[in-house]
């Protein structure tokens, strides 16, 4: 099991590309009820199937792109740190599903926006700034790894 | 006249200063702050032409000040300034201005149209007439240090996730550092990647940095609303902290407004010269570039093209420096039609993106940004402001340009060799 970032990092830069779709995934799914957006609950579905075409992805890119736009917190307007969880949940989803060349590395975008919607959430919920997310995410990919 | 509407109208006859006196004797009712405004140029309607959005001021300034408009004031001729025209002209002084200062930038006698809407904001924002989210942005930063009501507990949460992504440690409150780095509100919120940017490259470059924990806000509402001694008071905390921390410079982040409320506005805000250096992140990066300490590897082969937010380029003059950055990592960099100096605004600073109302009017002006990249049709756009940002995304999203944002500290940070990043 990956007991540090650059570990973790080079594991799932190895992976082949539909597998580190499936593993971000199973990363956001962790945080993925911060967010009531019912596009990136499909687009998730959709990065864990392993025959989503070309077209599915593109589609689910897209509609993952316009739910984290939309939920910005504007400069001037009060943050509500439950509602920035979402926007990260977003843009993990969208790291999922994005349309990259094979070695670019999805999974650990997609890890680090998960991890940012648990810190978004740790600060709404007044809990502090602790949390146990990467060790989480590093017993996911071991998981992953060892089956 | 109401209380409000008087201590209003008091407040902008303070506020007409010899040049905005001179300002109003010297328009020539030419238009040409007209075709300067995206305001104008997107919609068409004469009422967002820049000077015409002074108009009650301008009233004012005649009542009181010309020897003909206080004889047609005495004899009862001239039309006074109310509490409904001043409503009417919030739309015009908060809305559909951003403070870009392309007008006063076109102005053939000179006229500073920006620093005549600042002053004019000063006497709508104690009538009464200044829009709620800007009002309420201005109640948090007096509360809480940030408009967004971004706290230190905040800060330290994104600290934390940045050490923990880069292996980095994230210095706070060490004296004698080199830098001290300010963060936009919307940077700790919604651009973790710049902390993680900067803590990259700064470990490249050798150099000692901190945050600081009584000054971490660069972003200046004061200036956004037209309160001066919000403004003072906002900048006070940043020379504060970085005194006490003894920091040689000041480092303004990626956010237009911030750059020029520290480095142009500040000293004249708290009277005196700063102890310290300010300079925006650009200026930085393209100091640590030319000294040999920032080396990059590796470019980026797609179409880039870059937004030069309007604080940055037009009011506080940095242009080149980025784009000796983006030179050092692109391979197919493009430049917008009037790019630099002349650059379109994103149509959301000056507290734009705050005002609700204001945004129907924020999309429609967003096609002046549109046709500019459709010239030169990039793969993705570089900016370095977050609010331009945000705006850029919302408006590429709106008229389904398919055109990712990223910032340029992120970028070269990207570039950075392994070893050093």
């Amino acid at each position: 099991m990956p007991t540090n970032d650059k570990d973790f990092k080079a594991k799932l830069g190895a992976l082949p590309i539909a597998h580190q779709r499936h593993v971000g995934a199973l990363f956001v799914q962790r945080v993925l009820p911060f967010s009531s957006d019912v596009r990136l609950k499909a687009a998730l579905e959709l990065a864990l199937r392993a025959d989503a075409s070309d077209a599915e992805l593109t589609g689910a890119y897209q509609a993952a792109n316009t739910a984290r736009v939309e939920s910005y917190t504007r400069c001037g307007s009060v943050c509500d740190w439950a509602d920035q969880a979402g926007h990260f949940v977003a843009k993990a989803v969208m790291a999922c599903v994005s349309p990259a060349a094979e070695g670019e590395s999805l999974a650990w975008e997609a890890a680090m926006s998960a991890r940012m919607a648990r810190t978004c959430q740790t600060v709404a919920d007044g809990s502090g700034t602790e949390n146990r997310e990467a060790e989480e995410q590093y017993r996911i990919l071991e998981a992953f790894l060892n089956n | 006249m109401s209380a409000s509407l008087e201590k209003g109208v008091r407040v902008l006859k303070e506020m007409i200063d010899a040049p905005i006196a001179s300002y109003f004797n010297s328009c020539v009712h030419c238009g040409l702050c007209a075709e300067a405004c995206l305001f104008y140029t997107e919609t068409g309607d004469p009422k967002y032409t820049p000077i015409h959005k002074l108009e009650p001021l301008r009233r004012i300034y005649e009542q009181e000040y010309t020897l003909l408009g206080r004889l047609k004031k005495v004899l009862g001729l001239s039309k006074p300034v109310t509490d409904a025209e001043l409503g009417e002209w919030q739309e015009l002084v908060y809305n559909s201005c951003t403070l870009c200062g392309r007008c006063s930038l076109v102005c053939p006698v000179g006229n500073d149209i920006v620093y005549m809407v600042r002053k004019f904001r000063e006497g709508m924002a104690i009538s009464g007439h200044a829009p709620e989210g800007i009002v309420e942005a201005t109640r948090r930063t007096v509360s809480t240090g940030s408009p967004m009501g971004v706290t230190m507990h905040a800060v330290k949460a994104q600290m934390k996730h940045v050490e923990e992504e880069t292996g980095i440690s994230i210095p706070l409150d060490v004296e004698g550092a080199e830098y001290m780095v300010l963060l936009s509100s919307m940077e700790i919120i919604n651009f973790p990647e710049y902390l993680s940017a900067i803590a990259r490259i700064m470990k490249h470059a050798g150099k000692t940095w901190t945050l600081c924990s009584t000054g971490f806000e660069a972003t200046n509402s004061g200036i956004q609303i037209g309160v001066s001694d919000l403004a003072k008071t906002i900048v006070s905390r940043i020379v504060e902290g970085a005194e006490r921390l003894k920091a040689k410079t000041v480092i303004s982040p990626e956010c237009g407004h911030a750059y020029t409320a520290l480095r142009w506005e500040g000293p004249n805000l708290i009277g005196r010269p700063f102890t310290f250096k300010v300079q925006h992140i650009l200026e930085v990066l393209d100091e640590l570039r030319s000294q040999g300490l920032l080396k990059t590897e590796g470019f980026e082969t797609d179409r880039l093209t870059f937004h030069d937010p309007c604080q940055l380029a037009r009011r506080g003059g940095v242009i080149q420096p980025q784009r000796n950055l983006i030179n050092m990592v692109a391979q197919n960099f493009v430049e917008m039609p009037d790019a630099g100096k002349m650059n379109w605004c994103c149509g959301g600073g000056g507290g734009v993106t705050a005002i609700e109302p204001a945004e129907a009017l924020r999309i429609e002006a967003f096609k002046k940004k549109k046709s500019q990249l459709e010239a030169v049709k990039p793969d993705r756009l570089v900016t370095a402001c977050a609010v331009c940002r945000t705006t850029l995304e919302e408006g590429l999203e709106h008229y389904q340009m398919n055109i990712p944002v990223v910032g340029l500290t992120e970028i070269i940070a990207e570039h950075l060799p392994e070893q050093g990043a």
